[in-house]
């Protein structure tokens, strides 16, 4: 310990807080728990224990996506009409966000292997900007839908409080729902069936976009927690917890990250590509 | 043959220490192959989407079909490329294949029951 001063310069760069009170014992390899033999086999049952985390999230959202098997093979004219209500370049710019994130995380996993923790923190920075561009986007449909059931074309016109008019649709579901007229969208020659004009009436509509809100609204919720995963792992590598011998949670946080990408390359033509 | 009971008696573990699993690395250009990949394949579903749309009436269960196909492509890339199972032990790689497992077996006795039962509704009674 005689050699840890603090005016020595330790060569991270990042520990200028002072907080570096860690032993700094280099007979180990750093990172290695005892009850671990070797880094490999603490590698190994870190990624197994993920993997085996992330079935059970599939699960979770299998059950959403069995759901929409159900209704969808029950109602396939209602649900293909409905669709044509989302916002599809929207969401299609969602889906080139959540891809490029996905190589973010991936590029900064490289980063670590190699010891540049530089650019760990840079391509971190990106994956939760990108992260905050797709809960934005996400919002913002969102905010469209809610707009129209106050009877405002636009969020902003919402938000400003101008041009409001009597409420022609509106896709939230719940008591105010309202399905508006079928606008002439026919599908393999089938017209769509004729929209109730009583609000909140129980119709597979309804069902279509309830199943939206839900799938999407969970989707969103774990953009959130790996937005949170990433912040404090991000935080983890700017205290100088990792080197190329240890960056397990860089690892299996990308894993958690790369799982969102992966549901929402299932939820993006399921809803709105049909 | 000595080194194969070797091998053999100390499991997976053991492989993956010495073999080429824990040093595997994908490299940077295939993370670039991987992620134009990912974007050609997003571009090619929604082309199909606008094509079904405007262009070509296709039968829904293959506008289905393909979309599907598409997204399984997808997350083929992504788990086999970005998410390491290429270079993943084989025990991680069950575990992975296992989630897929677990989905169809959910999917094949649900949709079961349903059609037992008779679905869609509007061809018969559901009790």
């Amino acid at each position: 310990m005689a050699t840890t001063t603090p005016t020595q310069a330790h060569g991270q760069g990042k520990d200028v807080h002072g907080h570096g009170g860690h032993d700094h014992d280099h007979a180990h390899v750093p990172g290695l728990q005892h009850h671990f033999n070797t880094p490999e086999q603490q590698k190994e049952a870190a990624t197994l224990g993920m993997w085996a985390f992330l079935i059970t999230e599939l699960m979770l959202f299998g059950g959403i996506f069995m759901a929409y098997i159900v209704y969808r093979w029950g109602f396939p004219v209602h649900f293909v009409d409905a669709a044509t209500h989302l916002n599809t370049p929207l969401a299609t710019l969602n889906t080139v966000v959540l891809l490029v994130s996905s190589l973010t995380v991936a590029l900064s996993v490289h980063a670590a292997e190699n010891g540049k923790m530089r650019r760990v923190l840079l391509l971190f920075g990106a994956t939760i900007m990108l992260g905050f561009g797709f809960l934005g986007i996400k919002g913002y449909e969102y905010a469209e839908k809610f707009a129209h059931c106050n009877g405002y074309s636009t969020p902003i016109a919402w938000a400003t409080g101008t041009g409001q008019h009597a409420v022609d649709e509106c896709l939230v579901p719940g008591r105010a729902f309202l399905y508006p007229e079928s606008h002439g969208a026919t599908h393999g020659g089938e017209p769509a069936p004729a929209a109730p004009t009583t609000a909140g009436a129980p119709t597979p509509y309804q069902l279509f976009f309830l199943l939206y809100f839900m799938a999407t609204g969970l989707h969103a919720i774990h953009m959130v927690i790996g937005i949170t995963v990433m912040s404090v792992i991000g935080w983890m590598t700017w205290r100088g917890k990792f080197s190329p011998a240890y960056f397990n949670p860089i690892e299996i946080g990308g894993l958690y990250w790369h799982l969102i990408d992966i549901v929402w390359v299932f939820l993006f033509p399921l809803f709105y590509l049909i | 043959m000595a080194d194969t009971t070797h091998s053999a008696s100390h499991g997976n573990s053991h492989g993956v220490a010495h073999g080429d699993a824990p040093h595997g690395h994908i490299g940077l250009r295939t993370y670039t192959f991987t992620f134009i990949g990912l974007l050609g394949l997003m571009f090619l579903t929604v082309g199909a989407w606008w094509v079904e749309k405007n262009v070509l009436a296709i039968p829904e269960w293959l506008g289905v079909t393909i979309a599907m196909a598409i997204a399984s492509a997808k997350t083929f890339l992504i788990v086999y490329y970005f998410m390491h199972l290429k270079i993943s032990s084989r025990l991680v790689q069950i575990f992975a294949s296992l989630a897929f497992v677990f989905l169809a077996i959910l999917f094949i006795i649900v949709m079961g029951d349903y059609f037992a039962r008779g679905w869609p509704p509007q061809q018969g009674p559901l009790p």
